[in-house]
């Protein structure tokens, strides 16, 4: 399972590496700005703990690199169902904070399986579709079992409430759905399904989730409520300029008028002290990274190392276009991360992981024999 | 749909490739879109989003916590916080804060009032956040103020709490005052996210404890209109207040040493020897933190730290006196432990010890006669000590007195604390470049010479004896409460060593102290009290050296600068002590006549109080000074 390959030293992606190492470090700095101005003295500072989280995602990260990604995709089930197991101890023993429940606590850390299921997600469908290969577009009945696969932790999720993370794992079937194809009759049907099932979801919708969707469509109309969060956002975001205010300089982040401001709102700190160049910066790392996730994908050996890299490409890709997109004020409010900027060892944690698996199928196509 | 193609007859690398460039495409369309938002936001609306994040429509409010109380042991309150009216500029529509501040200053000249002097108000003033221009102003300024509010646009006044001192100079050296945060202090701490205007504490138990009582800034964001006027608030967060603090001192015992030690300069530092609690700490002459309040004025803060007689000093942790014959002790107690005499050792004191060509003299110019080690502590001879002195050798006095806690600080709750000096060969070569002579250890030996400590070092000593041998650290903080009432910490005895010394031998001495006060030709003797239970030692420390000739020697006397410090330190009662009081006056003479009394004082409060039952210590301290309720 585990062999120390001197190759796998030799053709280490360094590429990959590096950028999430910018990436994160960028991420740490900006925490440290959010956490600059008002934090309780008595508690661990936020940019301390964000750094824990790195380095253990660093471990994870090593931990995915040394296991090849076959034995993984093997095993895949087995991952996937402890991850469900772990998604249901949230139910009896999970902790709450404002008001949902989606966190364990383990000795004083607090762990979010819903994170960790994103990528067991991925997992698990890659194998599916590797072992039921049809060569033509799948049919809606042919997919029955991965929709299963989906909905079970679908369904936890959306009840913790979690909007965000379950849009995400929804995104993440449909695009690896697509990308082994799907038959066009198949197509029109799930589209249309879609469109009556629409309304119907929005009636399971908790109130605050409904709220948010409605004031993305104007914002302006309820600046005390829900819209405050966008508005503040935006004139974060637009007040930083075309150079930004600079580090620590934000006003709105450093005065706190950002609600969430290390967790999904942390691109409007980023960009109110950095301005256009450095959002613009970022935005292009993402690309990059994402990029080159596209690539491993490309240059893989084999069928399921292709799909997983293809997941977790689109997971990071997904992430960062709906957050920032949410933080920008062009896609509502929904509670979804940005990969390595956001404050929160779950993400963290499983987003290095799943990098680390990145690398391993990298490296692997020149040490396996197609 | 993308085609599936040749996939069933086996995976071939880069079959995606087709799919990679759809991928590409997306990607790109999709983050370009991200950047041309970006784009949209900072550069084109970006001037329109700063004003309106700095400027006209939003404006912040910062809302002052409640700094913590401190409170006695007692839960008396010491500090408090009481409302006062501060003129704050909001430059808004001015921005010229020179020309407001010109006006201010007309109006206050036409009414004889005065504007304190700014050091420099125009730097760091942003669009959006309040300057500070005057403090705790009277009502009278307020009112000029006010009737002009016209006239000054931007001006307003605002209401903040400011600390009340409410036993002024009676524990300004324990509690300290706040003061505004300076520019340095804003640099060198900027991640106490303290803001230009916020008050932190400067000294004492404000400074060592500030990060506890300062509690946290909360803000508003208020929407304003083109006028100026508020709108509506557009997001709050509140204020935290400080934490509250419970000291060990106990304001009778402190108010009795305060008030013995009168208008002379000095210091008393009592202590519980069971536990190293501070229940009184008190230095003179002292100052009044209630000046701190508005900001001190110029005049007040010049005449403050030139006062020669040094106000500012905290005497009782970092005035540096020697010990004198109260540090017979350490040297009696090395000699024991080192076996070079037993109590029964005597040695003849004819007034004069004989040390090569020089000859060092007893206080008892007549000498003792034959005395052994008891009587020597009890008359406080010196030979006796100078003979002692000469048998164990500087070093060895130095290792005893480091393992009673001298010579170094003891770590109290309090900042700027000194740790005297315990000289010793090694010393005197690297510091002043001269080898050891050994008339210096004789001096050494009675407490003269290089030896230096503080007031609450000497109480600990004291402190060790009189509990069998433990040295505790002195503790000024009993425990933090939130401010609703919740016990945040309590604080716990610091054990910090045990003494070096034999539970025998520490008895042999501590009868010998008790014969000091109880004895007849006690050098305490005036402590006696009926119950007999108060055992010390009276110190007369040099301030110079003692003029070989008898004319200079009396000469001295006269002159006040040159006068010799009285030290007097003792503890109570004999067989379980529960106090140990430590005084020193400065040129006062004689410890026996001039310290004796103060400790008398403060020793008959706290037995006083102890008879008291505590119904009517209540009723005393209700009556005598306002209390808040235990949680």
């Amino acid at each position: 399972m585990i062999k120390l390959d001197r190759r796998l030293i030799l053709n280490f992606d360094w590429t990959l590496f590096i950028l999430v190492l910018i990436i994160s470090g960028i991420g740490l700095l900006n925490i440290y700005s959010t956490g600059f101005s008002l934090t309780d003295f008595r508690q661990t500072p936020l940019y301390i703990k964000q750094l824990q989280w790195i380095l253990i995602g660093l471990v994870g990260m090593a931990v995915a690199f040394f296991i090849d990604y076959r034995f993984l995709s093997r095993h895949a089930y087995i991952i996937y169902g402890i991850s469900i197991v772990l998604l249901l101890v949230v139910f009896t023993a999970g902790y709450a904070t404002r008001g949902s429940q989606r966190w364990i606590a383990i000795n004083g850390f607090t762990f979010q399986p819903s994170e960790l299921v994103k990528l067991t997600i991925i997992l698990a469908l890659a194998k599916y579709f590797d072992h039921h290969q049809i060569g033509r577009g799948y049919h809606l009945t042919e997919l029955l079992i991965p929709f299963t696969i989906v909905i079970i932790p679908f369904l936890f999720i959306l009840k913790q409430p979690d909007l965000g993370t379950a849009l995400v794992i929804l995104i993440l079937f449909l695009a690896m759905v697509f990308f082994v194809g799907l038959d066009w009759r198949s197509l029109l049907i799930a589209g249309a399904g879609g469109l009556v099932l629409t309304p119907i979801g929005w009636y399971f919708l908790k109130d605050y989730q409904k709220e948010r969707i409605l004031t993305f469509f104007g914002p302006e109309r309820d600046p005390l409520g829900s819209g405050y969060h966008i508005i503040q956002s935006m004139i974060a975001v637009g007040s930083g300029g075309v150079f930004g205010k600079g580090f620590l300089k934000g006003s709105q982040t450093q005065l706190k008028f950002l609600p969430e401001q290390q967790t999904d709102f942390v691109f409007s700190v980023f960009a109110e002290e950095w301005g256009f160049l450095g959002g613009m910066i970022l935005v292009a790392m993402f690309f990059s990274l994402i990029l080159w996730g596209l690539k491993i994908m490309n240059h893989s050996r084999d069928y399921p190392g292709a799909l997983i890299a293809f997941g977790i490409t689109m997971l990071i890709f997904w992430e960062v276009f709906i957050n920032i997109g949410m933080v920008l004020g062009i896609l509502p409010v929904v509670g979804i991360p940005l990969p390595f900027l956001s404050y929160g060892g779950s993400s963290m944690v499983v987003l290095m992981t799943a990098i680390g698996v990145l690398m391993n199928i990298s490296v692997r196509r020149f040490i396996l024999q197609s | 749909m993308w085609k599936i193609g040749d996939r069933l007859g086996g995976y071939e690398p880069g079959q995606f490739k087709q799919r990679f460039r759809m991928l590409f495409i997306i990607v790109s369309v999709a983050l370009s879109l991200l950047v041309m938002r970006l784009w949209y936001l900072q550069v084109i609306k970006g001037d329109e989003l700063r004003q309106r994040s700095e400027n006209n429509s939003v404006r912040l409010r910062k809302i002052k916590p409640m700094r913590g109380l401190i409170m006695d042991e007692d839960r008396r309150v010491l500090v408090d916080n009481q409302p006062s009216f501060d003129i704050v500029f909001i430059p808004n529509r001015t921005k010229d804060i020179r020309k407001v501040i010109e006006k201010i200053k007309a109006l206050y000249t036409e009414r004889s009032l005065k504007f304190p002097a700014l050091t420099s108000p125009s730097d760091r003033v942003k669009p959006f956040v309040p300057v500070l221009l005057e403090r705790n102003i009277s009502m009278e300024k307020l009112a000029v103020v006010e009737t002009h509010a016209l006239e000054l646009p931007g001006v307003v006044t605002e209401v903040t709490p400011v600390r009340q001192y409410l036993n002024g100079e009676m524990t300004a050296q324990i509690i300290g005052f706040t003061g505004e945060v300076s520019r340095e202090d804003l640099d060198r701490n900027i991640a106490l996210h303290l803001a230009p205007g916020d008050m932190i504490g400067k000294f004492g138990i404000e400074k060592f404890l500030d990060d506890h009582l300062r509690g946290k800034n909360g803000a508003e964001q208020v929407e304003v209109n083109v006028a100026g006027k508020e709108v509506r608030s557009l997001g709050r967060i509140p204020a935290e207040s400080g934490d509250n603090v419970v000291l060990t001192i106990n304001s009778a015992i402190q108010e009795a040493a305060w008030t013995a030690i009168g208008n002379r300069a000095g210091a008393v530092a009592v202590l519980d020897p069971r536990s190293g609690a501070v229940l009184a700490l008190v230095s003179s002459p002292s100052f009044d933190p209630n000046l701190f309040n508005g900001g001190i004025s110029f005049d007040d803060w010049e005449s403050l730290s030139n006062d020669p007689r040094h106000p500012m000093e905290n005497r009782s942790i970092s005035g540096q006196y020697p010990p004198g014959s109260t540090y017979k002790v350490v040297v009696a107690a090395a000699a024991l432990e080192e076996g070079l005499i037993t109590p029964e050792t005597s040695f003849y004191c004819n007034g004069a010890f004989k040390m090569g060509d020089r000859t060092f003299r007893c206080w008892q110019e007549k000498g003792h006669g034959n005395v052994n080690l008891h009587r020597a502590i009890v008359e406080s001879c010196d030979v006796y000590f100078y003979n002692l002195g000469k048998m164990l050798g500087v070093d060895r006095i130095a290792a005893y007195a480091r393992a009673f806690g001298l010579g170094a600080p003891l770590g109290i709750d309090l900042n700027r604390e000194k740790g005297g000096l315990i000289p010793t060969k090694q010393w005197k070569l690297s510091r002043l470049r001269q080898s050891w002579q050994m008339g210096e250890t004789i001096s050494i030996a009675i407490g003269q010479g290089y030896n230096l400590v503080t007031p609450i070092q000497l109480a600990n000593v004291y402190a060790a004896l009189a509990n069998g041998g433990t040295l505790y650290r002195p503790r000024l903080i009993k425990q933090l409460e939130s401010s609703d009432g919740h016990v945040v910490k309590v604080f716990q005895p610091e054990k910090q060593g045990v003494l070096p010394v034999r539970p025998e031998n520490i008895k042999i001495i501590n009868q010998a102290l008790w014969g000091v006060v109880n004895e007849k030709g006690g050098t305490g003797y005036i402590l006696k009290r009926q119950e007999q239970d108060v055992c010390g030692k009276t110190g007369t420390s040099q301030v110079i050296g003692l003029p070989q000739d008898e004319k200079a020697r009396k000469a001295k006397r006269v002159s006040a600068d040159f006068r010799d410090h009285a030290l007097f330190v003792c503890f109570a009662p004999y067989g379980n002590p529960e106090i140990v009081v430590a005084v020193i006056l400065e040129h006062a003479g004689h410890g026996g006549a001039a310290a004796a009394p103060v400790a008398r004082k403060v020793i008959e409060t706290y037995f006083t109080l102890k008879k008291m039952t505590p119904t009517q210590q209540q009723a005393q301290s209700a009556a005598e000074i306002r209390g808040i309720p235990k949680p």
